[in-house]
């Protein structure tokens, strides 16, 4: 059985990063809010029966690491999210929308917020969930002697000051558009104050959050076990007493992907992300119910354009255009991926409609080649990770280019090297791309901005850079939305990286688990899937 | 004997100071470090500041040099760090590890042992017959096949297949000793295997030799069985080059534990040390490659000692 669903985005949405905005104009209040029970992405089919019981099993390609989401290094975001949660979550666009355990935010002004926290929500430790256990985290993650890698992303922050029990205002330095997104993002997992203040060392392998799960037994580099929440506040505000459903998630370390599935086919785990080469050998076996997933990560190519060749705008034209997108999609993507337009993915509410893919066009590649003066051909440098697929997707462009005269020295390396090339600048044309867009602020500084950590001076559009400046500061959402509209339109037109697809994933589970929806996946994501948890048929794995 | 043993034991201390600052040189020689490899697929890592913090947080903007001071001093003083990749306390990592791969390579050497000295044995007592034959094609296949690729498919053929064992995991033989026997079959058959093939081709050889020696054909002219023959005289004879065998086969069986743990996701050592490397977490590295280095040597040296106890002559060669 086979249907499209972001199932694995779904997981991964709740945890990853994300910056997003509020759906909301200055002054008025609210992202949704109010309610559970009157939240669109709360409905439940009215033939949906669940029912408790059964251990969940999950494989992960690596142990978790830390379990402050604060702490780095944390290596498994998906089981994160399972005793975490944050106080706003995406919706179906991977807009930070959605209040959840912040229940109603009101922008007072493009510098203050007031935060209303949902009532009734307690720690896994037993302590309360409220605005002085909020504020104290927030000061936590900003006091230096913490260690968190994420404090500078509170850098706008001025204060958060407690307005009363569950009401926090928030003040921030400069208007923060970024900031719904933020807060939906790593520094917004609430985690217990009473905890926090009795060891915040030991909070790294013992975690107090208040999620569906908590951790019962960690046993680092093997497994992770959580054991259901008996008093989650969620099951309460919807009326559902019994959920989460599963007695709890086993989440077991198996580094290999055909090992990991050969575990899902002996009925050793329950659920698995596929390996693009596994799919097809899959999606039709009755055992297992295979969701296709569109996912947010766009896979491209990045141009030099700082210094070499690849200042010339017709050169980049002439890589771009040479790139059958189709082919390799079809035989390195084993079909599993979306033709890109630019940046954000088609299900992203900063994408562009108006753009369309780049046409495979060998033709003007080779005339653009010749009016910049290279009709005896082009060499250049550049570098690829060394997985099997990147070697793959590295020697199809390679191939693909040296159609048109453009002989591509590709460098095919490991991950640390990778960084360093492109620290170095040392490169005209090389691997790039994004994971996990949401906020539309984050991937266009890191890639467009010269303060961007993934640029190191190689892109310098200052047209690009005064959309992104004016993105962050742009607190309504429609405006904001159309300055990367802009944005979008403006590095498409001067091919500022060759985009090639946006990711698609699939996922197997097996038929015991019910509670799949696409449809409503697809319409909420983040939001569907933590307010809608499965369950085994008859309560048993 | 006493003599031998500390000038060995001397020996073993130098290699290991050698290899010391062999592995550290070697982890600088690798391009980026483990916030850069973090950096290239991660975007946790999505700004300078963030990554200025992690790498001083880890000591990694400090000079080569100082950095190696500060590792081996807290080294020795039995501090091994912190893990870059897990954020776990090195030392605690291989405490929990180490017995995990001990039982790997335990498990592994009594499946050496039981296929290579019989198989060895049957080939030279039956010498170029087609049963010979058979079991020398089979032990250069044991020798030969990539581990991977027959852990792959034992895996689908015992526990898809014919579900007979896990595909995969650990559990600890104090919690479950039937279920940890039967989770460590295939990983400890597969890392068996090369060692089994090469002891056979060992054991025959050296079996092939002793039977060629004269006592033999005076114990066989004294009119003794050939049963009585082998046992008694050419089994224990032979088996002396076997020693040296097992012994390099540990060293072996390190480097095969580094993809057999990965593979069937046993908690042990080699996979510790594979994400180390894969990570640049520095401070797993560089303890992994001296654990690795000082149990090939201590293998090494008990091999010795072993040789000097059975053979005098090495003793005063020594």
């Amino acid at each position: 059985m086979e249907q499209v669903f972001d199932r694995r985005e779904f997981i991964l949405g709740f945890v990853a990063a994300s910056f997003g905005t509020l759906a909301v104009r200055q002054g008025s209040a609210t992202a949704a809010s109010g309610a559970v029970l009157d939240q669109p992405w709360a409905v439940w089919a009215k033939d949906a029966k669940p029912v408790r019981g059964g251990y969940f099993r999950i494989a992960a390609g690596q142990y978790i690491g830390k379990m402050n989401p604060n702490h780095w290094p944390v290596l498994d975001w998906v089981s994160m999210g399972y005793f975490h949660e944050k106080l706003m979550l995406t919706d179906g666009s991977y807009n930070a929308t959605v209040a959840w355990l912040a229940e109603q935010l009101t922008w007072e002004n493009p510098q203050q917020v007031l935060m209303r926290l949902r009532e009734g929500v307690t720690f896994h430790d037993g302590s309360t969930f409220d605005a002085e256990s909020v504020k104290f985290q927030i000061d936590w993650i900003r006091d230096p002697t913490s260690k968190t890698w994420d404090v500078s992303w509170l850098a706008p922050l001025d204060s958060v000051d407690i307005v009363d029990k569950q009401t926090l205002r928030w003040k921030f330095k400069t208007p923060w558009a970024s900031f719904a997104g933020v807060v939906s993002n790593v520094p917004g997992y609430v985690m217990s104050e009473k905890a926090l203040q009795a060891d915040a060392a030991k909070y790294d392998s013992q975690p107090e959050g208040t999620g569906p799960y908590i951790v019962e037994e960690a046993n680092p580099g093997n497994f992770l076990k959580l054991k259901r929440n008996p008093n989650w506040w969620f099951a309460k505000a919807s009326n559902n007493p019994d959920m989460p459903y599963f007695d709890g998630i086993l989440v077991t370390v198996i580094p290999d992907p055909a090992v990991r599935l050969a575990n899902l086919r002996a009925g050793k785990i329950d659920v698995l992300t596929l390996e693009k080469s596994q799919y097809a050998g899959v999606k039709s076996d009755p055992e297992f119910q295979v969701y296709r997933i569109p996912g947010n990560h766009v896979n491209a190519l990045r141009f030099n354009t700082a210094k070499g060749v690849f200042q010339d705008l017709r050169l980049r034209k002439a890589v771009s255009h040479a790139i059958d997108r189709q082919a390799l999609i079809a035989g390195t993507q084993f079909g599993l991926a979306r033709l890109a337009s630019c940046i954000y993915p088609a299900d992203h509410w900063c994408h562009n409609p108006d753009l369309k893919p780049v046409n495979y066009d060998p033709d003007l590649s080779k005339r653009l080649l010749s009016e910049a003066g290279y009709s005896g051909g082009l060499s250049v440098r550049g570098y690829y990770n060394n997985t099997s697929m990147g070697q793959t997707i590295a020697e199809a462009v390679k191939s693909m280019l040296a159609k048109v005269g453009i002989d591509w020295q590709v460098d095919v390396l490991a991950p640390a090297a990778v960084a360093a090339r492109m620290q170095a600048v040392d490169y005209d044309l090389a691997e790039g791309g994004w994971v996990f867009i949401y906020d539309p602020d984050l991937m266009a500084t890191g890639l467009y901005h010269p303060a961007g950590g993934f640029n190191f001076g190689r892109s310098k559009n200052e047209t690009a850079i005064a959309l992104i400046e004016a993105g962050r500061k742009e607190v309504d959402r429609e405006k904001r939305q159309s300055i990367y509209w802009q944005l979008e339109k403006v590095l498409y037109d001067s091919y500022e990286d060759a985009w090639l697809w946006w990711e698609e994933t699939a996922v197997a589970y097996r038929q015991a688990v019910q509670g799949l929806d696409l449809e409503g996946y697809l319409k909420y994501k983040e939001a569907w899937f933590w307010s809608h948890p499965l369950w085994f048929k008859d309560g048993k794995a | 004997m006493f003599r031998y043993i500390g000038v060995r034991l001397m020996h073993s201390l130098v290699i290991l100071a050698l290899v010391t600052v062999l592995v550290f040189v070697i982890a600088q020689l690798i391009p980026g470090d483990a916030i850069m490899a973090a950096m290239a697929g991660n975007v946790d890592m999505h700004d300078a500041q963030v990554v200025a913090r992690v790498r001083h947080q880890f000591g990694l903007d400090q000079p080569i040099l100082v950095q190696f001071a500060v590792w081996l001093q807290h080294f020795v003083r039995g501090d091994w760090g912190t893990s870059i990749g897990t954020g776990e306390n090195v030392l605690q990592m291989f405490l929990h590890r180490l017995p995990i791969t001990l039982e790997l390579f335990f498990g592994a050497t009594l499946w050496a042992v039981a296929i290579g000295i019989p198989v060895g044995i049957v080939g030279a007592l039956k010498r170029n017959s087609a049963l010979d034959m058979f079991l020398t094609a089979g032990t250069i296949v044991g020798v030969s096949i990539p581990a991977f690729w027959e852990a792959i498919v034992l895996i689908y053929l015992l526990a898809v297949v014919f579900p007979i064992v896990p595909p995969s995991g650990y559990i600890p033989f104090g919690e479950h000793p039937l279920l940890n026997l039967r989770a460590m079959l295939l990983p400890t058959f597969v890392l068996g295997t090369h060692s089994g093939g090469l002891l056979a081709r060992y054991v025959r050889s050296s079996l092939l030799e002793v039977l060629g020696q004269d006592y033999i054909r005076t114990a066989r002219a004294k009119g003794l069985s050939e049963r009585a023959v082998v046992v008694r005289h050419a089994i224990k004879p032979g088996m002396i080059p076997v020693v040296t065998v097992i012994g390099l086969s540990w060293g072996g069986m390190l480097a095969g534990a580094f993809f057999v743990e990965v593979i069937f996701a046993i908690p042990g050592l080699g996979r510790m040390g594979v994400e180390a490397i894969f990570q640049r977490d520095f401070p797993v590295m560089q303890a992994t490659l001296i654990v690795v280095s000082l149990n090939v040597l201590l293998v090494n040296l008990s091999v010795d000692i072993l040789y000097g106890y059975l053979d005098p002559r090495v003793r005063v060669r020594a």
